[in-house]
Formats: C-alpha cells, structure tokens, sequence
C-alpha cells in the first residue's frame, strides 16, 4: 500500500500549566508516522468563576467540549483515527466521525491502569505494540485501521512531539512577552518625570 | 412574700402583680406580630462560555517521506513490539530557526529511533546512539561542522542525513568535496549505508566531467579538491546550483586565502556543512576559515578564543571516543623518555651550538626556514646519530617489539621520515616489518596492507604520518609507537586512530618517544599547550570559565624554541 493510501491518525492531548493555561494539541500523522498537519490552540485560561460554578467537570467540559471539536473541526486533512491520552477527550466522539480511542500505556502516567470497568463499554485493540481503547460498536473499524498501520513505528510516542510543540509554543509566548514588558519598562523610564504640583 | 405583722407574725402574701401560675403560659388570646417581607436581590454572575482559539499549519507535501525501496535491505513490515522507555533522539532546530512554526517544523518530526528498523529508515547495522544524535544534529542545519574525532562515523552520519533529506524532498543535488585518495572510500560508504541513492564520482576528460556536474539525474556528486580548481568555471559560472554542499577534511579550507578555499566558498548553494576531525589544526583561526565557508564574517580572525567558542558552538558538534563509546577500549598513552646515546649525544650537541651561533650571525637575514632547518636537522640526530647509526629509541623499539609479538599482537610505528624507517628496518627484520609512505607506490598500498592484516609473520607496519594518518582502518593493532612527534597533535591523533577506532579488539597502547633534554622536549610542551586550547574551544562547557589561553606554534614560539631573537621583535624566553 502506498504512503497516499495509508489511513491518517491524529493525536490529540492538552496540557494543563497552572501559569499559561490550558493548551491544547492535535498533530495528524501519515501511516509511517510522519507529520501532515499540526493544529494548536492558544492556552485557554478559565476564570475563578469558571473554576467554582463547572466545580470537578472543568477538566471534562475543557478537553472534551472545548478544545478538542475545535482542533477537529480545524484540522484540514481528514483523519481515520483519533487517539488521546486523556480519558475526558472520548467525549469528542458525538462530535465528529472517526473514531476516537484512548491510547493505554499513554493514559498510564497520569490515569493509572485502564481497564474494563474505568472505561465502561470499551474494547481493545492491538496498534504498533500499544493498547487502544475504543468503543465496542467501533472495534471492528479501528481494528481494520490497525491493520493498514502496520508501518507506525509507535502509537505512543506521538503525544511527546505535541507536548514538546506546545512548550516551545509557551517558551516563545514567554519570550515574547518578557521582551514587551522589557520594552514598556524602558519607554517609561525615558518617559520626563511628572510635572510637580 | 413575707410579711410580719403588729404580733411579730410572718404572713406569707401572694403578689399578684409580679407572681405567675402554669396556666397564665397558654395564651388565652390570638397574638398577631407583623413581619416585613424579605426581598431577595438576584446578584448575576456571568460566566462567559468556554472558548477557544486554534493556529495550524501543514506540512509541506513534499516532506511526507516516501520510504526508499531498496531490494537488498530486508524489508520490515512485521508488528512490533513497543520497547518502554525508549531513548528518543530528535531534530531540534537549530538556534538560528526564529519562527515558531519553522521550529515546530522539525520538533514534530519522529525521533530518528523510531524510523531506524521500521521500514522506513534501514540501516545495514545498528547505528550507535550518538550517530544518531549527529544526524538529528545535521538534518535541520544549514551552516554545520561536525567535528567527531576520527573514527566515529562522520561518514556514515553525513550519508544517512543526506538520505533523509534527499527522501524528504528537502535535497534535490549534493555536492560533496573530499581529499582525492577518499573519493573510492566515499562511493563505497554510500553503498553501504544508502544503496538506493544513484551517486557518481566526477572524473574523466573535460567533456565527460562537464556531462557529470550537469546531469541531473544523479543527485549526489563527489568532486576532490584539486578537481574543483580544473572545473572552477563549470562549477561557479554555468548556473549550477546545489542544495547542499559538505566538505570532508574540511580543515583544507582554512586557509581562507588560498585558490581552494575561494573556489568553494563561490560554489552557488544553499546549505554547507564541513566534516574534519581536526576543525583547528594551529591556531583558533583555522576555525574562521571555516566559518567563512558556513556563514562569512561570522567569526573573524583574532577573537577573543572563549568568545568563539560561544558564538560557535550552535554550530559545532564535536564528540570524542571518550565521550561516547562506553564499550571502546581504553587508549593509554606510555612517554618513553629517553637519553640520547652518548654518540647521538655529542653529535646532538655540537649540531644545536653550531645552529644556534649560525642562526644569531644570519641576524636580520634570519628566516623562519633557517629554524625550522636546524629543528630537523636536530630531530632527525634525536632519531639516530647520522655517523654511527646509534639509536636509543630504535634500542627501545626492538625491545617493546620483542613483547609485542611474545603477545602475538601487532604495531605501527610512525615517523615523519622515510630514512628514519629505512634504518628501523634492519633492526626489526625479524618482526616481519611493512613499509607504507610515500615512497611506497600507490598501486602496491592495498597489497601491503592486506599483506599486514593477514600475515601473522608480519608484527609491524612502519608508516610515514603523510601516507599513513588518514583513510586507514587497523582497528586489528594494539600497539602505535610515535617514533617522532609531528608538529601538530591533530595529526598524531589521526595516526593513533588507524588503531584506536570502532571495532579495535583490545586497549590500543601509544608510546610517545621523546628524547629528554633535545628540541623533541620543547616542542612536546608546545604541542600540549595545542591540546588544550583545542579543549577549551570544543569543551561542552562554558568557555568564559577558563580562562583564554593562546595555542599554536606561532612565529615568535618557534624562534623561541632557541632562545633566539625574531628579526624587528622582542628576544623570547
């Protein structure tokens, strides 16, 4: 099968920074793993308000109702497969039409082990050595996509290069702002001094 | 309450104002008590909807790797098992890539391990880790010296990026520079490590040779040096253009004055690597002859040494045995110092007071060659007496061999001359030694190798430093002696590194032979002095830290060397 046959798979995770905000990733992959579209959000940052009245489901609402449909919706390749490392990214299913499978030993870190009853109603399925879990009534979909990524070198590693993109993303919004507050901090000191009262 | 009356009598009385009984507490009456209304106040609170914002961009169509196809590298199309905690070695983009999405261009690549073995990226062998770190190291430069010590791959580092760039479509022509005697070597590399990439060597009478710089179907070009002046006109003003132009040996541009060094740094391209093991051979500028093949005036002549080290080192990757190879074996160095004969002695003695007194009545007429002909004159005394034959090192050489070949294990010995070898040869006849340098016919050089790597008769190769030091692989040899010392360390080391490279069996020992108390002395504490500024230009760490120390043998150093007076300067210790 050729490199134009070969299904897409798209990664999607956010990162949480207590300082920047939420920030949310999706990098589309051919089935040799190599890079066809990045999509990035800017970092989302929810208010104290926020924070109280959406309580425990913020988490929820953010990376399954907010970031990630946008990321989809954005992404201008079509993809096959979208998998997360995030629990709370399954949601994004109702809104979109491939299927969405949570990526095991990615889950691990954060989520503990994964199995049957953490996830209810999800199967497994094999993918470049990992373990994905999809819904039952799309098992037979995304084990026929499996199939045809027999080239992905691995199915875990992708959401290291997002993470990666959106640090160097956060570093230059640093720089960048560190640098205009340099440049506000000088023009005030060349500023005349207040005329006295 | 009490009261007493006119008898002295107490009367209890009931007080019916202040007194109550059970009864008076139910109400025998309705008790209406009016209450105000509360009137709640609705306070908003708005929370605006959760939204966000998204950037994103594609990747070029050209850059989604069609895997090469070759039929003689198997093809591993087979499920894989993930291996935890895999080490990752990954592009990142040099300093000098600004843009946020040119940087997340090559950060959102996959690490090179993941390709290597899975259909994609096959290499013959296993690549070392730090090869690969060299390759992630080159792929997104556009200005590199990869500066490895010798023996280290550089040649397969470059190839395996040119073939990740050639298959990403980022590379339409190469061009790669080197040393006329390596041009077969590069061909065979290419073919061992991207068989798949059509590459041809330019070579054969002008019309041939013009054929071959335009022929676009052959994506990667091997010139040598000298070729490139013959065909400057073809290469610089017929509209050629290479995406990438990468120069081995690359220390033969740093002269930036020189016909070669011009004619490269004209040839239209768009990035430029150097590959050297040697990126400074006498003095820090040789680095900006360098640079001014990479990034012209980026460094410039007499900067101070720490603050090139800074601005280099985005540029640089140098990597030692040392640094990498946990499994090399050890290379220990033995400084045979040694007395001279009592006949080299006296010849040695009266040669460098006669030199030195004919060297002071030349006075203003004295020259740089005049020393430097009395510095051989002596070095060559310090190897044998030129009267008698005496020799204390040859003496030391026999005796070592003897235990050499005891241990069935082999040796090199290197000199700067061609009659210094002819002499040891007697004296090791029954060590079966070779002969390899300059005199020795090209054509019958593979043959003595060959005949050294597989004659168990044959303990030792005497080689010239000219003929010896490069494009040789006696990883098989345990033992190098340095029967003299050469006037440049870098070029030691590469002699030392015919043994010491990958694949060598055991600890490769090197003696040094230094004749005590002669010229060989000072010029050893000259070349140690090179080593380190060496160290402090490539050091990984922060060249501020130490403090700048000049290297090189300079002019005043070599006058020096007798305690003699530069013609205009001042006498220097």
């Amino acid at each position: 099968m050729s490199e134009t046959e070969s299904p897409t798979i798209a990664y999607y995770t956010v990162v949480e920074d207590e300082r920047t905000g939420w920030t949310g990733g999706l990098l589309l992959l051919n089935g040799g793993g190599r890079p066809l579209e990045f999509q990035c959000t800017l970092p989302v940052r929810p208010t104290k308000a926020h924070e109280i009245l959406f309580g425990v489901t913020l988490r929820d609402h953010l990376i399954g109702e907010v970031i990630g449909p946008l990321l989809v919706r954005k992404c201008r390749t079509p993809i096959a497969l979208l998998c997360c490392d995030q629990p709370e990214s399954l949601k994004i299913e109702t809104r979109t039409r491939c299927p969405v499978a949570l990526v095991e030993e990615a889950a691990l870190s954060d989520e503990g082990p994964i199995d049957d009853e953490s996830i209810l109603g999800s199967t497994r399925v094999e993918l470049a050595g990992a373990t994905l879990r999809v819904p039952m009534e799309q098992c037979e979909r995304v084990q026929k996509l499996a199939a045809q990524l027999i080239d992905l070198p691995d199915a875990t590693e992708p959401f290291d290069r997002i993470r990666e993109a959106i640090r160097e993303a956060q570093s230059q919004i640093a720089r960048a702002q560190a640098t205009r507050a340099q440049a506000t901090r000088t023009q005030a000191s060349h500023l005349p001094p207040p005329a006295a009262a | 309450m009490w009261k007493q009356n006119s008898a002295g009598e107490l009367r209890a009385e009931i007080d019916t104002v202040n007194s109550w009984h059970d009864d008076s507490l139910v109400p025998a009456d309705i008790f209406r008590m009016p209450i105000k209304s509360i009137q709640p106040k609705s306070l908003p609170l708005k929370v605006s909807k959760l939204s966000a914002k998204a950037t994103g961009f594609l990747f070029p169509e050209a850059n989604q790797w069609t895997p090469p196809v070759s039929p003689s590298l198997p093809s591993n199309r087979k499920k894989r098992k993930r291996v935890a905690n895999l080490q990752r070695h990954r592009i990142k983009p040099p300093n000098e890539v600004v843009k946020l999405q040119d940087r997340l261009y090559y950060l959102l690549q996959p690490p090179l391990d993941s390709l290597v073995g899975s259909g994609q990226l096959n290499f013959p062998f296993d690549p070392f880790p730090y090869q690969l770190d060299g390759i992630a190291f080159l792929f997104p430069r556009y200005a590199a010296v990869l500066a490895d010590e010798m023996g280290l791959g550089k040649t397969m580092q470059a190839i395996s990026t040119i073939r990740l760039l050639l298959c990403s479509g980022e590379l339409r022509s190469v061009l790669l520079v080197c040393p006329k005697p390596l041009v077969t070597n590069w061909l065979r590399e290419f073919e061992v490590w991207a068989p798949e990439i059509p590459v041809t060597a330019i070579g054969g009478n002008a019309s041939k040779r013009d054929f071959q710089w335009r022929s676009p179907e052959v994506p990667v070009k091997i010139a040598n040096y000298e070729l490139l002046m013959r065909d400057k006109e073809t290469v610089l003003d017929s509209g050629l253009h290479f995406d990438l132009v990468a120069l081995d040996e690359a220390q033969r541009i740093k002269n930036r004055n020189s016909t070669t060094s011009e004619i490269i740094r004209a040839i239209p391209r768009t990035r430029s690597w150097a590959l050297t093991g040697t990126p400074v051979e006498n003095s820090p500028d040789d680095l900006v002859g360098i640079f001014d093949y990479l990034s012209p005036g980026y460094l410039k002549v007499g900067m101070p040494m720490n603050q090139m080290a800074k601005a280099s080192r985005d540029y640089i990757l140098r990597r030692t045995k040392d640094m990498v190879m946990d499994d090399m074996p050890p290379k220990l160095y033995r400084d045979a110092e040694l007395d001279l004969t009592p006949e080299q002695w006296a010849t040695y003695e009266s040669a460098e007071s006669e030199g030195v007194i004919q060297l002071e009545e030349l006075d203003q007429e004295l020259t740089i060659q005049h020393v430097f002909e009395l510095v051989l004159r002596l070095k060559q005394i310090c190897n044998f007496d030129p009267a008698t034959g005496s020799s204390s090192k040859l003496e030391r050489l026999v005796a070592d061999m003897e235990e050499v070949t005891a241990s069935g294990k082999k040796a090199i010995v290197f000199s700067q001359w061609v009659n210094s070898i002819e002499k040891m040869k007697p004296a090791l006849e029954r060590f079966g030694p070779l002969e390899y340098h300059g005199r020795v016919p090209h054509k019958k050089r593979d043959g003595v190798i060959d005949q050294f790597k597989h004659d168990p008769d044959c303990n030792v190769i005497l080689m010239s430093y000219g003929a010896g030091s490069v494009g040789l692989n006696l990883q098989f040899c345990e033992y190098v002696f340095l029967f003299d010392r050469w006037w440049n360390p870098a070029i030691e080391d590469q002699a030392i590194n015919r043994a010491h490279r990958i694949g060598a069996k055991g600890a490769v020992t090197v003696t040094r032979m230094l004749a005590m108390n002669t010229i060989e002395q000072r010029i050893a504490s000259v070349l140690d002095e090179k080593r380190e500024m060496f160290d402090m230009l490539f050091s990984e760490k922060d060249p501020s830290a130490k403090p700048a120390k000049g290297g090189g043998l300079t002019r005043d150093e070599i006058f020096g060397l007798f305690d003699l007076r530069a013609p205009g300067g001042k006498k220097v210790a």
